[in-house]
């Protein structure tokens, strides 16, 4: 569970985020829009304690994330090529991520399999450096990072960008079959407004750092979405 | 914009000390040495001076290939695209260096002697000769660079050099006179370098025009380190371990930390030029603790001047795993240690000049590993910048900011700090006694120590990311 109160975040002259009370249960499958410069990444960087914030604090699972590192356990994460390491194989990417969450070679073994449709033969075998991957695959071995280590938790900045369209519902479905499975709750930005409708049940719209909009279900949040952006 | 104002500045200071040196050799020949025939006496180092500037061409030089990427797909021909390239990589300071160290001597010794005319005939002759050197370094760097077999010529002839004057076959300060003094006597050398200028130069010509791809030309070719590197051992040693192999990895596997790597070695080489003197006459310690912390902390100090921008481009990474910032740092004080720990093995053999060379030694890894490790890590938290591996190391000014001008300085004094009361009180062997206990404490202490240093890293670490995800 992720629970923000009083959450802001102040750069020279103007305030990037600004949210009273926010709370994303431990079941519930979150996303994010809001025209660049909304805060969406700023506050995703609040959450993984990134970013220091100006006032406020954010609780994972009752704890404060500043400075405490049990977090780290069960929240996955991929926001940007920041969280990658340029100089591995993907192979030894995610050995040394599993080896961090204790993973023994079966565990690895299952991981590939479960990403196996999406990584579509490209990632795995390659022998390329992650440095010299396209776009598209850079996304697909942050997004399959993130899943290692089973976390509560995965946070996933414009998850959508950049893969092509048979990785795009590859991807959803992924996203949908995981949560079937276990207790798991997603974080994701997206300004593509059908995918993050299509994922997420609750959607919340971000205006000048503050909440404009909370949607709850999925069944009228497009048209609602629609109607906000097009003003 | 402050690189270009320190680059503006290095290179300004460069010509300042290249003229001052220009200036002072004509009479640290003719004077100070009293040599009878002073033109004779340079032109036998001047085959010297060519090898010292190749080797600093090749750490300085980078080749601006990837300037003529945007022409590529426009209406220009190929030739002169390929022209363009080459006349561009000409426009470097070192190429006229020549010109303000050797333009005093030119104009106040070999004119004196034999007239205005040869002496511009004799600098000319140089100036060719150095561009040689230039399209030789290009074409090096390009063909043989990181290879195998660029490695071997370069060891192969250095060794033989280094034979044939042990074994009395030639002389290279000979050869360098006989070759030089002929520009005194008549123009044909003039013809001679520009007819090997002309060469080189068409070799150059001929290579780029045949690989006019980005990818063949710019960035380095990455069809090779496709094995794992890395310690296995490693593993036994849990995140700490996992961390330092991952930092092996980095080391080895991307050009400019790998060149640091080759450099830090060379640089142990460096006391065989201060201790041969030694069983002349003894040597200040001063001197000997200079070499000692140069010699045990070469790596650990070249490399940990950008401590945390080597993986700055995967800081987020570093903060959003399960590993603490004590591991971290941990892993960073391992492998620090370790390598001030291997370049002392590597110095022993130095003893052979001297117990008290293996003794300081001895002292300055204690020190290094004790305290300066320490020093390297609190300054590296002041405002690192990004390093993007994937660029080439010569002539790189990423990540370097204020602290990396500033860091060289405390680790190099310190130890004088506790050895200066000692000495001067008539006691020298107490301080170097006293430095290594301090090293040895700080060892000691080194749970403490990195506790106190994580927590700092950990207040920081907010601006040290913003830092990072700053392009």
């Amino acid at each position: 569970m992720v629970s923000i109160s009083n959450l802001k975040k102040n750069y020279k002259g103007y305030t990037a985020v600004d949210i009273e009370q926010l709370t994303i249960s431990p079941t519930e499958s979150f996303g994010l829009v809001g025209n660049n410069g909304a805060g969406k990444t700023t506050l995703f960087r609040m959450i993984l304690d990134l970013i220091r914030p100006t006032e406020g604090e954010i609780q994972i699972n009752g704890k404060n994330v500043q400075g405490n590192d049990e977090w780290k356990m069960y929240v996955g994460s991929y926001l940007d090529e920041n969280f990658l390491i340029p100089y591995l194989t993907p192979e030894e990417y995610f050995q040394f991520v599993g080896k961090l969450h204790g993973y023994k070679k079966d565990d690895l073994q299952a991981f590939y399999q479960k990403f196996e449709a999406l990584f579509n033969g490209e990632i795995i075998g390659k022998n390329k450096y992650i440095q010299d991957l396209s776009k598209g695959n850079l996304k697909k071995v942050g997004i399959a990072a993130s899943f290692i280590g089973s976390p509560q938790i995965i946070v996933l900045d414009e998850p959508f960008e950049n893969l092509d369209p048979t990785s795009q519902i590859r991807l959803k479905d992924l996203l949908h079959n995981e949560r079937k499975q276990r207790t798991l709750s997603y974080l994701i930005s997206s300004h593509d407004l059908t995918h993050v409708t299509e994922v997420c049940e609750r959607t919340v719209i971000l205006e000048k750092g503050k909440i404009f909009k909370d949607i709850r279900g999925s069944e009228n949040a497009l048209a609602e979405l629609e109607e906000y952006f097009k003003g | 914009m402050v690189t270009t104002v320190l680059l503006g500045l290095f290179v300004v200071i460069m010509a300042g000390y290249a003229i001052a040196l220009g200036y002072a050799i004509v009479p640290i020949i003719t004077k100070t040495l009293s040599e009878d025939d002073p033109i004779n006496f340079l032109n036998g180092f001047l085959l010297y001076y060519f090898v010292v500037e190749f080797v600093l061409r090749y750490f300085m030089q980078n080749l601006p290939v990837l300037d003529i990427q945007p022409y590529l797909h426009l209406p220009v021909k190929r030739n002169y695209l390929v022209h363009f390239f080459l006349g561009k990589s000409v426009v470097h300071f070192l190429n006229i260096i020549v010109f303000f160290l050797f333009t005093p001597f030119a104009l106040k010794v070999v004119a004196n002697m034999y007239g205005f005319a040869i002496a511009i005939n004799w600098l000319v002759a140089i100036w060719f000769f150095s561009l040689v050197t230039h399209f030789l370094v290009v074409l090096f760097k390009k063909k043989l660079d990181d290879t195998f077999l660029g490695l071997l010529i370069i060891v192969g002839l250095f060794s033989f050099l280094g034979a044939a004057d042990y074994f009395g076959w030639f002389k290279l300060s000979e050869v360098s006179r006989k070759l030089f003094s002929i520009t005194t006597k008549s123009y044909y050398p003039l013809a001679v370098g520009l007819l090997l200028l002309a060469t080189t130069y068409w070799l150059n010509f001929r290579f780029f025009l045949s690989s006019m791809y980005p990818e063949e030309i710019g960035t380095q070719k990455r069809s090779d380190s496709r094995a794992s590197y890395g310690f296995s051992f490693l593993q036994n040693f849990g995140v700490v371990g996992e961390l330092v192999n991952l930092e092996v990895k980095l080391i080895l596997r991307n050009k400019r930390p790998r060149t640091l790597l080759l450099l830090s070695i060379f640089l142990l080489l460096y006391g065989l030029m201060f201790y041969r003197g030694s069983t002349k006459e003894k040597i200040p310690d001063v001197l000997l603790f200079g070499i000692g912390i140069f010699m045990t902390g070469a790596f650990s100090i070249n490399y940990g001047q950008f401590l945390f921008s080597w993986q700055g481009g995967h800081f987020d990474f570093t903060n959003t795993r399960p590993f603490s910032m004590r591991h971290y740092l941990e892993s960073k004080y391992w492998l620090l240690s370790a390598v001030i720990f291997i370049c002392f093995l590597l110095t022993i053999p130095y003893v052979y000049f001297g117990w008290r060379i293996l003794i300081v030694n001895g002292a300055m890894m204690l020190f290094n590993m004790g305290v300066n490790v320490y020093i390297i890590m609190n300054i590296g938290m002041w405002d690192p910048q990004k390093i993007n591996l994937s660029k080439g190391s010569a002539f790189n000014w990423e990540g370097v900011g204020a602290a990396q001008w500033l860091m060289a300085l405390p680790l190099v004094l310190s130890p004088f700090v506790i050895y200066l009361p000692f000495s001067l009180s008539g006691y020298p062997n107490a301080g170097i006694f006293s430095l290594a206990m301090v090293g040895l404490a700080g060892i000691i202490l080194h749970p403490y120590l990195l506790n106190r240093t994580a927590k700092r890293l950990l207040d920081k670490k907010y601006t040290i990311a913003a830092g990072f995800r700053k392009d």
